[in-house]
This record gives C-alpha cells, structure tokens and sequence, in this order.
C-alpha cells in the first residue's frame, strides 16, 4: 500500500443518509479519500467503515476529528500503525483465465471470472498479471481492516 | 396526539417561548394547531431569511436556541443562509420544516426540495422525520445538540403526512446522551497545568479570547488568568466584550482589522494562548506570516477539531473554555520581574498606533455617530452590527465592558443580519434597549422586517450608516484592486425617512454632526422603533486594514493628510 495512505475504522450509525454525511464531509473539508466500505457491524443498528486516506499524519488528523464531529459517527480509530489485517475483494472478468490464478490464491467463480481476496498491495500485482489476458470487466471493493489480537 | 400536537407539545417541555416562522403547503397542520398552544408566541415574519437571522438574535441575546419554522422547498431554502450564519458563529438554533408527504418524497412533488441535502454543510445536525412516533425523540435530541458543547443550529425536516398522523399517547423525556456525541468540556487537569507553567514562562505572552468564551461565560475567569499572570488580552471580532477594552492590558480587538498596538503584541508575542477560537484567517491575515516570533501556542477549544486545523498548536487544551480557565487558575504564577517591558513596549505600540479618524473633509463621520452612541448607552445596551465597515466601526468605537452586548455575523459575514437579529435580540431581552447599526446596503437585504418591528412595536432603534455606496467593497477596490470602483454605487436607493414612514415607523435624516445628539434624543424619547438615516462621509474608511493577502505585519493606518 502507498506509504502515505492512512486506514481508519469508523463506526457509525445505520440511518439513511449517513453515508451522504460521512462523503459529504470529507467533500467540503477537501480531503482525498482513496477507498471507502462500509457494511453492517457486530451492533445492531451501527455499521463499520473503513476508509483509507491519502494524506500525511497532520490531515488524517483532521480527517478524524472532522468526522467525529458527525453526531451520528460513534467511534474512529487511525489504525495505520497498529498491527492490523487488511483485505479486499476483487473479481475480474477475462478473455482467458490463466491456469496460475491460484499461485494468487485467486479461484475461478464462473466461466471467464476470477476472485481474489487479498491485500490490496497483491491485489494491484495481480491486476497486472491478469492483464495479458485481456481483463474485460473488474469490480474490487476497497480494503477492509480491523486491528490484530493482542 | 397528532404530530402536530407533539412537536407543539414537545417545544412547550423545552421552555420555548417565542417562534419566527412563516406558513405554507407543507406545515399546514404545524400551523392548524399553533393556536392551541398559546403558551407559544409566534412572530410572522416577511421573509424566511428574516425569521432565521430573529431566531439567531433571539438565540445570542438569551442563550437559548431560537426557534424557527418553514414549509417545504423555497420556504426552507430562503433558511439557508440563516441556517449559515449561526453554525459559523456557533449559536443555537432549531429549525422545523414542512415536507412534502412521505408517498411523494424523491418525486419531484410541488415545493419539493431536498432540505437536508442543502442544509448539511451549514447544521450541526439534522433530521427527516417520515414517522410520527420518531417526533419526541428527534425534537429532546435536536436541543440537546444545539445547545451543548460547541452550540449550532438543527434541522428537523417533517413529512406533511407525519405532522397530521395520530401517534397516540404523548411522552417526553429530555435527551442528555447520544452514543456519537460526547461535547468534552471537562479539561485534562495535567495539560491546564502546563498551559499555565508555559504562561508564567513566557517572557512576550499574549491570550487571544473568542466568542466561546462569551459562550461559556468565563470572562471573569479570563479577567482573573490575565490579571494574576500580569498577560495582555486581545479579542476576536466575535469575542469583543470578553474582556473589558479599557483594562490595562486590553488589546482590543486582533485580526486584520484589528488596532495597531494588538496587530503588533500578536506578531511580536513569544507566546499565545487562544481560547474559545478557530483562529481563522481573518484573525491571523496570511497564516505564514502570523505570529512569526511566537515560540509557543496554547489552543483552548471545546472543538477537538479545532485543534490544528489552522495552527497547529505545542499544547491542546479541549475544553470548555470556562472550565478550562477554572481549572488553571490555581496554577497561574505572578509574572516575572521583567513584565513591565513587555507591557511597557504595549503601552507605546497603543500610542503610536491609536485608532484615528478624520473630520478634514467637513462630512458627517460615523465614528461620531458611534461615539454620541456610546456616550449615552455605555455597558446597559445591545448593539447589534451588520457587515461590512458599519460592522468594524460599530466593534471598534464603542468601549465593550462585558460580553453579549455586541452581536454580529462575525464567521459567514451575512449582510442583513442585523436588523432581523436585533428584532430576536428585543423579543428575547425586552429589559434591554437594543440597537441596530447598518449600512444602507445591508439593511435592504432583509428591510421588509420592518412590518414586524411595527406590528408588535419592537422598540429597535435603527442606525443607518448610510454612505450611498457598498462601503467596505468601495476600500478594497480603492486601496487594494487599483481604484476601479465597480458597481458599488448605491446612490440610487429609497428615501429612508419615506420608507420608515411608509412601513409605518418614525424616522428622521442625519447629515451634519450637530444634529447626531437631537436625533439620538428623539430616538430614544419614541415608544416603539426609530430609523435615523446618518448620510455619512461616502469615502470614510475602516483603519487599520491588512490588504488582502498579505501578513498582519503590512497593516495599513489612516493615510497622513486624510
């Protein structure tokens, strides 16, 4: 992952139009946000973000405090520097599905497409060793993470 | 109970004793049950504009949140730049709009629009109400949000349908937790500590003090920090009256419109303490060239967002500025033995940067107009200042003692705001005299609103600073975009005196200095509101003045000569 890309991990409020807060936020504030996921939490009623953005230790900085301002944002937490696990999801529609997906640990879904689960570094390798076989269609998630067990 | 009922009900359980609204389509049954619940006043206003900037004044005078209703679409667009104007200077509001029924929201229905869409980026929070069991709750949260922590406007958007379905038994409870909002207003005792060691060991400190501290009402506990550490206070536009200007160790006011002497203890300052400001850019001119000799900074803010966002500071004290100063107090050492220069060095920058006017031209000088003002209403009245050079006048020439006398749209700049604010600023402080000072531009914006000071007999007495032009425009293009003056004149306006006179009000025209004391008299010795139209001195200017761009160290002052 670009070393200037930060992970944050917010919890939020299910209502409608959180989300339109949440961008809206980072919109007007003028920040570059590279990802965002977002889908239900443990909790009932609140769900998990995760976002990741492009900016040095002073902005997210802001970034953080900005969204915490959002009284429907409960909870955020700059987990760039903590041990954490990341993934994301990716499929791809080819041309030709190469008999070497699963060096990626990539499994064919249906006829011509591929999923990977992975970091997003491994992810980005292998968009680029899909690429000879014609990537006609590509859908990938943004990364998920959550700190490791202590 | 009908929504209705509820919201009505609701308002009542919060104390709510006056409401600026207008009626239309969407907030007919709001409207249809008003009259049941005369324990609430409600003020028809002209223009929806005019209702919000009277729940602002309403809100700055008295401390609690104004109230406002609209209907759907145009009604609660005209809120907008209301709505504005109190989350910049963080003033707590409530407004509840109409909206069209719940079965056609998101098609285009008559007067549809997407209210909480617009008015994200200018609440503290909002909400769409599509049921009615929802009401109680949304209305107990909606106060508590707008009046705790860092104060702001809310919106409550509610379907037609909503407000006249039947939700049964009525039941409230006032809201004091929300899992996402936790105001910090206790401060770290450690941090108040060090904010106070860093002061005793500055040898060149200055605090800087802004509206959060008017807001948190901590301007003896600011006397006490500032006079026990021997430190100099300036203000913030929004934070005049925090402390009194006439104390040895004011400052007055900062910023790029701020006096001479507090522009250069700023910049030659080896510490500053803000407390209970953004530190925007109208305070601190070009930021890379504020405060260049500074060492440290203390930030005092309720806001943790505050924090950095502009300057970042070497210590962070997120707090209610109140307690924040509470708790430092304790620790505030005596200055050092070296004090005396510092303030020494103040006292000459006071003497050879005072504020100054000149008369030379043989035109009537607001500053005049301000000062026979002050003389007669010293610390007792509330003025509140519209925007542009009427707004910088009416901070600088009168002596502010103590906060909440001078109101103003210091963060988004709204021209129109006084009029209708100091109408909110009367409904909530009848025991006060409130005056109006505007420029003659800034008063038509929201002018209609003089029905409603006739209507109800508002006692608002009106200062037209009326120098035929957009005053404040006019000098930046004279001093600052090489004298082309573009579309700035204002010649062509009504006769004041005959649109007083056509609304209803008594009136009288002002153009030489010695008839400023026999108006003033009259003005006051009226029952009800009075306009005085002072045809001031057209090329009079607001000094100092940093040019736009430029650091606070380029301040210009009046030209030699002027």
């Amino acid at each position: 992952m670009h070393s200037q890309l930060r992970v944050l991990r917010v919890l939020v409020e299910d209502n409608p139009g959180v989300m339109a807060r949440v961008s809206g936020m980072i919109r007007r504030r003028g920040f570059n946000i590279e990802t965002i996921t977002v889908g239900p939490s443990t909790e009932p009623g609140r769900s998990r973000m995760t976002l990741t953005v492009d900016a040095g230790h002073a902005e997210v900085d802001q970034v953080a405090k900005q969204l915490d301002r959002l009284i429907e944002v409960i909870e955020v937490e700059d987990i760039t520097d903590a041990p954490t696990v990341s993934r994301e999801l990716l499929i791809a529609k080819l041309d030709k599905v190469p008999p070497t997906v699963e060096q990626y640990g990539a499994r064919q879904l249906a006829t011509g497409i591929v999923e990977l689960t992975a970091d997003s570094e491994t992810v980005e390798e292998f968009i680029e060793f899909l690429k000879p076989f014609g990537i006609k269609e590509l859908a990938r998630t943004g990364p998920v993470a959550m700190r490791r067990s202590a | 109970m009908t929504g209705a009922d509820m919201v009505l009900e609701a308002l009542e359980r919060e104390g709510v004793e006056i409401i600026f609204g207008y009626p239309g389509g969407a907030n007919l049954p709001l409207y249809q049950r008003l009259p049941a619940h005369p324990k609430l006043r409600h003020i028809l206003v002209r223009h929806e504009q005019g209702a919000a900037h009277m729940a602002d004044g309403y809100a700055r005078a008295t401390g609690r949140p104004g109230i406002v209703f609209a209907t759907s679409g145009p009604g609660a667009l005209n809120l907008v730049t209301g709505l504005c104007t109190a989350f910049m200077d963080s003033v707590p509001m409530i407004a509840i709009t109409g909206q069209v029924p719940t079965a056609v929201v998101g098609r285009d229905a008559f007067q549809e629009s997407d209210v909480i869409g617009c008015t994200q980026s200018v609440t503290k929070h909002s909400y769409l109400v599509t049921k009615v069991a929802d009401i109680p709750r949304v209305i107990s949260e909606a106060f508590h949000i707008a009046a705790t922590g860092r104060p702001g406007p809310v919106l409550i958007d509610i379907c037609r349908d909503v407000q006249q379905a039947e939700g049964g038994d009525f039941e409230y409870s006032y809201c004091s937790v929300l899992p996402g909002y936790k105001p910090a207003l206790e401060p770290d005792l450690v941090q108040v500590e060090r904010a106070a060691e860093m002061l005793a060991g500055a040898r060149r400190p200055v605090i800087l003090a802004g509206h959060g501290v008017i807001l948190s009402h901590a301007e003896q506990e600011l006397l006490e920090v500032a006079e026990r550490s021997g430190t100099p206070v300036g203000t913030t536009l929004l934070g005049v009256g925090a402390f009194p200007v006439q104390h040895p160790l004011a400052l007055h006011m900062t910023g790029f419109m701020g006096t001479g002497w507090n522009i250069k203890a700023v910049q030659n300052a080896d510490l500053l303490m803000m407390v209970g400001m953004r530190v925007d850019d109208r305070v601190t001119a070009k930021l890379s060239e504020w405060a260049p000799k500074a060492e440290s900074f203390v930030h005092i803010d309720i806001d943790a967002s505050e924090m950095g966002k502009n300057v970042r500071p070497h210590l962070e004290v997120v707090a209610d500025a109140k307690r924040a100063l509470t708790a430092m107090a304790p620790y505030v050492k005596p200055p050092p033995a070296d004090r005396g220069e510092w303030l020494t060095q103040i006292d000459a920058w006071r003497e050879e940067h005072p504020l100054k006017y000149s008369r030379s031209n043989g035109h009537l000088q607001p500053q005049d107009v301000l000062i026979d003002m002050y003389r007669r209403c010293q610390d007792e009245a509330i003025v509140v200042a519209d925007v542009g050079q009427n707004q910088i006048w009416a901070a600088l020439w009168w002596n502010y003692t103590k906060p909440g006398l001078f109101l103003n749209s210091g963060g988004s700049g709204t021209m129109g705001f006084a009029f209708p604010a100091a109408l909110g600023a009367k409904f909530g402080r009848p025991d006060k005299d409130v005056w109006c000072v505007a420029g003659e531009g800034g008063f038509v914006m929201t002018a209609q609103e003089l029905s409603v000071a006739v209507e109800h007999q508002v006692p608002v007495k009106i200062v037209l600073l009326n120098n035929f032009s957009l005053g404040m425009v006019r000098q930046f293009q004279d001093d600052f975009y090489g004298g082309v003056r573009s579309e700035v004149d204002l010649t062509v306006m009504p006769d004041f005196v005959k649109l007083a006179e056509a609304y209803g009000l008594k009136a009288r025209r002002v153009d030489r200095y010695e008839e400023i004391k026999p108006a003033f008299d009259e003005a006051q010795a009226t029952p009800g509101p009075f306009l005085i139209d002072f045809r001031i001195d057209p090329e009079a200017n607001v000094y100092p003045i940093v040019p736009l761009g430029k650091g606070l160290d380029d301040f210009w002052e009046l030209p030699n000569g002027a």
